[in-house]
């Protein structure tokens, strides 16, 4: 939709504060599922929403996939702003932008013809049913090009291109009623390149799915446990990172009490930061949904609590800065408060240090889900190994990992120098997947409880 | 041309879906009204068929039927090659979809009804801090396919979802629920008087050891029993082979007072229906019978693979090719009263909400998670709140022996209807 028509619907809101965003999302995908090819298809997902404040009144929204009519939406949005009864909203002042982000030009995956991408998850597939007792698979080539406009009643108008590519393979093996499954992959706004020579990773889930089947479940009880970093990233996103987010605090004079400024969460090796701006990570991007400019923010500095996540809203709501966290899942969602790229610093500890202490404890592996009730926690590991005298020993299953955030976090006791950030993550907030990257190096934790028979 | 016409020139078989739909919603958020939204989806979907290969494709917005078509025939060059037949038209079961009266419903209403909610949580908990959805959505969807199937059917859905929270300290409650039907319904004022008996319950907390003891399931925590069960009827996954139920038709697999039936045409809710979105009747199914693993539920495509016919519960999204889905799964309730249940337990665990169903490895029936909402149950009475404790166990041995089930039940996140299940014995951590 040509810029002249965007701005004349903004022009023609009688809101205080109107913004538009406009999507083309293209989507193309490749699915094996066993040794059957199950799905290539490409769609076109196209569509806006108008987002509208009264001041004395609240937030109205309109969402729609027909574009003829953005004056009628923006006049939905208004209606529904002004039957809003709610307490007054006022937004944070920041500078607006023109600009411009186009992706590179290696990122155009259109060019490449379906039959490779086919062949090549083929490929990776057959990797996988290689292994005799894998008896499914799901293996997954995506690739997405999204075009994104933004435009508010402030002056801002951004253009950002959006790619992102994905190879992900699942593993299911099975021996009689004993079902287990292992995954990998990597989903990354860069081109074709990146999802190619995965063969070893397929191979490693392969292997990892028919290990499980002979892996002993974990005994229940409490442990010393090592995190790798694909964990510990998900724990931080999960338990601490959502807490950070303003706009689970603002409303709440309790959680801003649990959550205030100044309060010691850690040790002193605790760091932990939300950074928007670096290069390749799956959170990544120039601005936010709200065309506030991306950047660093320090969450945990040597333990004690220095910041949180902002919208321009909640910023103004408690006094502090914006910190461009505002995100859209999609065109169908306003943006709120969530993480780009969250990650524990580096410490200066190796990983041998931090395990050759250990009598008995658990070396805990990848993340296959976790869930969160503020303070309580509840974390699935992929997989994991027993530590037996300081030494990684037998691979263990069914590792849950769960407790409370205040007391676990406290318990960190060692931080490793090996920071690696991943290359999936999909934050489910409210609005369902939005892409995320977390980050740690190996953390160890004490008394961590295991769930277990 | 119309699209149908044009694709059955390029395939052996065609199929055109669409949806239209307008919601309005109203949130309020932290106890005050936030937004109102309205959303409009139209769409389209195609299916064909090009030697024997099925074909999908789908677009929202201002697609070219030129790119529609050419993403189509890419797709069914490279499609599954499945023996799949569009159906006929075949009558359905009479079922209530639509109510107009829904879409005349000024939007105002809702805002009373949010208001309403969250006066009345609130006075339950002075602290408590709300949160409501009150959302109301009306629409159609449209299918034609080249057996000479042609349906169109109205659908409404009124739906309010609450969630309250209260914090104090590092002490956290959270609890949820949610009513969903096809017309204005003030069911939400029961889920208000479970969410009301849940806050009660957990101003007392309460202690308790670990080990092996009777565990009593509430509707809401009983999902992490259900789930496993939910995945393993599902066609796809016996189609696979994945599911644990899928060469084991016929056999006692759970103690005999646990029944499950998928019932599409049950009044008033919103997954209910005549036809399936390809097209085929719906009815309904036993899943299992007295504990014997009876059915499961197949769209076409998993029907055809496994050389069967489909049990009309082909479902779908805009953007996904169909798949298997239940409409309302029902599992069959008990005798007894719940508060005899509750009577009859010396010292045990009641499970009100369990945290991460479904991480881990839910298809082999394993479970291993944190409870969220938990209560101490002493001399038959409910004495409190217990924090930090998990459960463990595997549904595959725990439910071969079933102690109870409550004659009261009630839809849970309106996706299947479950009474209270008492379990003789499951291991429970307690670091409380």
């Amino acid at each position: 939709m040509n810029r002249e028509r965007i701005l004349a619907a903004l022009d023609s809101s009688r809101a205080d504060y109107t913004e538009i965003r406009l999507e083309t999302r293209r989507t193309t995908r490749v699915v094996y599922h066993g040794p059957r090819l199950e799905t290539v298809s490409s769609v076109v997902n196209q569509g806006g929403i108008v987002r509208s404040l009264v001041y004395d009144g609240g937030w109205g929204v309109s969402t729609f996939n027909s574009l003829d009519d953005l004056d009628i939406r923006v006049d939905q949005a208004y209606r529904s702003a002004r039957l809003v009864e709610g307490d007054p909203v006022t937004l944070a002042e920041v500078p607006s932008f023109e600009d411009e982000i186009e992706a590179a030009p290696d990122t155009d995956v259109s060019q490449i013809p379906l039959a490779d991408k086919k062949e090549l998850i083929e490929g990776y597939n057959d990797i996988l049913l290689s292994f005799s007792k894998v008896v499914d698979t799901q293996s997954t080539y995506a690739d997405q090009f999204v075009t994104m406009t933004y435009a508010n009643s402030e002056g801002t108008y951004i253009v950002e291109e959006r790619p992102l590519v994905s190879a992900h393979f699942v593993a299911t093996a099975r021996d009689g009623s004993n079902v287990q499954r292992a995954a990998d992959g990597l989903s990354v706004p860069a081109g074709y390149r990146e999802v190619l020579g995965l063969e070893d990773l397929a191979r490693t889930v392969g292997q990892r799915a028919v290990d499980l089947l002979s892996a002993e479940t974990v005994v229940g009880g409490v442990y010393p446990v090592i995190c790798d970093p694909k964990l510990a990233g998900v724990f931080v996103h999960e338990a601490f990172g959502h807490l950070s987010e303003a706009d689970f605090v603002y409303a709440n004079p309790q959680a801003q009490e649990m959550m205030v400024l100044g309060r010691r969460f850690g040790r002193d090796i605790l760091n932990i930061v939300d950074d928007g701006s670096l290069p390749g990570l799956r959170g990544t991007h120039p601005y936010d949904d709200e065309g506030v400019a991306m950047g660093r923010t320090e969450l945990v500095r040597e333990g004690v609590l220095v910041g949180r996540l902002h919208s321009r809203e909640t910023a103004a709501k408690m006094g502090e800065e914006v910190t461009g966290n505002a995100r859209a899942t999609s065109y169908r969602y306003p943006p709120i408060v969530r993480m780009t790229n969250t990650f524990i610093e580096a410490g200066d500890s190796c990983f041998e240090q931090m395990i050759s202490d250990i009598d008995l404890g658990v070396y805990a592996c990848d993340a296959i889900g976790g869930q969160t009730a503020l303070e309580n926690f509840s974390f699935s590991a992929g997989y994991g190994h027993m530590i037996r005298d300081g030494q990684v020993a037998e691979l263990v299953k069914d590792v849950v990992l769960s407790g409370n955030l205040f007391a676990t976090l406290e318990s960190i006791d060692a931080v490793g120098d090996d920071l690696t950030f991943s290359k999936l993550g999909t934050c489910g907030k409210g609005q369902g997947g939005l892409p995320v990257s977390t980050g740690a190096p190996h953390i160890r934790i004490q008394d961590v409880a295991m769930g277990g028979r | 041309m119309d699209l149908l016409s044009t694709l059955q020139k390029r395939t052996e078989q065609a199929e055109v879906y669409t949806i239209e739909r307008e919601s309005t919603t109203v949130s309020f958020e932290a106890n005050e009204m936030k937004t109102a939204t309205t959303e409009e989806t139209q769409g389209v979907a195609l299916r064909g068929v090009v030697d024997g290969k099925l074909g999908f494709t789908a677009a929202s917005g201002q697609a070219e039927v030129s790119e529609l078509v050419a993403n189509l025939l890419a797709s069914a060059r490279y499609g599954d090659e499945v023996p799949i037949v569009f159906p006929e038209k075949t009558p359905g079961a009479e079922v209530e979809t639509y109510d107009p009266a829904l879409a005349q419903i000024p939007m105002a209403r809702f805002v009373e009804i949010g208001r309403e909610v969250v006066d009345a949580l609130r006075s339950v908990d002075a602290d408590a801090k709300v949160d409501v959805d009150v959302e109301r959505s009306v629409g159609r969807f449209t299918l034609r396919n080249s057996a000479g199937n042609e349906l169109s059917q109205q659908l409404s859905r009124f739906s309010v979802q609450m969630s309250l929270e209260r914090v104090r300290g590092d002490d956290v409650l959270m609890v949820y629920d949610s009513v969903h039907d096809i017309s204005l319904t003030e069911d939400y004022r029961q889920a208000l008087e479970r969410l009301r008996e849940k806050v009660e319950r957990a101003k007392r907390p309460a202690r308790l050891g670990s080990g092996r003891m009777p565990v009593l399931f509430s509707p809401v925590g009983a999902m992490v029993l259900a789930l496993p069960i939910m995945l393993a009827v599902d066609g796809e996954n016996v189609q696979r082979g994945v599911s644990p139920l899928s060469d084991r038709r016929g056999e006692q697999v759970f103690d005999p007072k646990i029944t499950l039936w998928d019932d599409p045409t049950l009044p008033g809710r919103p997954s209910s229906g005549g036809h399936d979105r390809e097209g085929v009747p719906c009815r309904r199914k036993a899943l299992l019978a007295d504990g014997v693993s009876e059915g499961f539920l197949y769209d076409l495509k998993t029907a055809a693979l496994m050389d069967t016919e489909s049990t009309g519960n082909g479902s779908r999204s805009l953007f996904s090719p169909p798949s298997p889905s239940p409409s309302n799964l029902v599992l069959g309730e008990g005798t007894t009263p719940l508060a005899d249940i509750l009577g009859d337990v010396e010292r045990g665990l009641l499970v009100d909400h369990v945290l991460g169903v479904g991480q881990g490895n839910p298809m082999s029936g394993a479970f291993s998670n944190t409870l969220g909402l938990a209560y101490v149950i002493e001399g038959g009475e409910v004495v409190g709140r217990v924090k930090n404790v998990s459960i463990a166990g595997n549904i595959y041995e725990d439910l071969r022996e079933v102690a109870a089930l409550s004659e009261e039940s009630y839809w849970v996140y309106g996706q299947i209807r479950l009474p209270y299940i008492l379990l003789p014995g499951l291991n429970v951590v307690s670091q409380g």
